[in-house]
């Protein structure tokens, strides 16, 4: 793995200058590495915003074709895995203008429902059914998220991203990625809550 | 308590975590969350979905990597491909246009030559060479213009078309 083996060793800026000449020059030993690389975060963001595992998994390739035919834009000055996300952003959009939908999620694929598999924790069996119904809950509940909300709260939590970076992948107002997220947060809140009791 | 703390309070809340926050808005914060039910309830739920949505593991299968990165590649190839076909066109363009501008000059010398040598005048000759080299655009021109669009489309581009699509079955 280029990216991660000279993580270790470069400062941030160099590695992202080196991924940046490295796209421009559509080096495919680089872009193997970074498919290795970002595979999992990529396909979860995916998986979040399309509630779909086919529909994801084809928006994941299509997301690399668009990295390898537009890394020419990429300047290296913002972290990769923003740009990235921005590109799947925008397969994703693209997707659904083709498909023409009112919402994402129409694109939720009934017996596809349960893409999700969380990793079940504690150490008796009781506990790892407690925690495994928790997170069908959480799950079942997050899919009824609508899907603008979803994103955010996907970008935010897992992705551990900054609030301007959210802003600058969707390409919305820092204030609307925050009112995103409250109401995103608040649209989990029943399964939140059942989840504690 | 004014809405203007409680939204301070959210919008700390949502910063805390990823994004760094002053000492003094952290310890203020704390104060308001003692204070405010409804804020230290948003802030257990911004906590627990944190947990749980990072507690979800999603993998991607290696078929899915794999056949990714054999379509990076092959898509690689069919772009630097290309790059080197428009380069070659842009080359034989260049070629093309700069022996078309020397012919010219030649054939308008040829012409000064011919109308010297046989006695013509020049304004005979000049137009001459004009439409001489500007014959074959004029006749392509007069032809889109006489011929309708479809039947001339139908058997020139419809002909090619029909290639690539033979070349798609």
């Amino acid at each position: 793995m280029v990216a991660t083996a000279f993580s270790s060793l470069v400062p941030m800026e160099t590695e992202e200058a080196q991924i940046a000449r490295g796209l421009r020059r559509r080096d495919t030993d680089l872009l193997d590495a970074l498919i290795e690389q970002y595979q999992h975060r990529l396909l979860r963001y995916l998986l979040h915003l399309t509630g779909n595992r086919s529909t994801a998994e084809d928006l994941f390739q299509e997301t690399w074709l668009r990295v390898l035919e537009k890394g020419h834009l990429y300047d290296g000055r913002n972290r990769f895995v923003t740009w990235l996300m921005s590109i799947g952003h925008n397969v994703a959009i693209d997707f659904l203008r083709k498909r023409n939908p009112s919402s994402l999620d129409e694109m939720q694929d009934p017996e596809d429902g349960a893409p999700f598999e969380p990793e079940a924790g504690g150490p008796s069996p009781l506990d790892m059914a407690v925690a495994q119904q928790h997170h069908e809950m959480f799950d079942a509940a997050l899919s009824q998220v609508p899907p603008l909300f979803r994103e955010v709260l996907v970008l935010r939590f897992q992705e551990q991203m900054k609030l301007e970076e959210i802003a600058q992948l969707i390409r919305i107002p820092v204030s609307t990625v925050k009112t995103r997220i409250y109401r995103g947060v608040m649209a989990l809140r029943p399964a939140l809550k059942g989840g504690r009791q | 308590m004014t809405n203007h703390e409680h939204e301070r309070a959210i919008e700390l809340i949502t910063q805390n975590g990823v994004e760094e926050i002053a000492s003094a808005d952290a310890a203020w914060l704390q104060s308001h969350l003692a204070m405010c039910t409804e804020c230290a309830e948003y802030a257990g739920l911004v906590s627990s979905t944190g947990q749980l949505l990072r507690s979800v593991a999603v993998t991607a299968n290696p078929a899915l990597v794999m056949t990714t990165q054999t379509r990076v590649r092959a898509r690689a190839t069919y772009l630097h491909e290309q790059r080197s076909r428009m380069v070659l066109i842009a080359i034989s363009f260049c070629i093309g246009a700069m022996s078309s501008a020397l012919s010219a000059w030649l054939w308008w010398r040829f012409g000064g030559w011919v109308a010297q040598h046989v006695g013509l005048s020049t304004a005979i000759v000049e137009p001459g060479i004009l439409l001489f080299l500007l014959l074959p655009a004029i006749v392509i021109a007069g032809l889109l213009l006489v011929f309708p669009h479809p039947i001339f489309e139908g058997s020139l581009m419809l002909g090619l078309a029909g290639e690539h699509e033979g070349e798609k079955r």
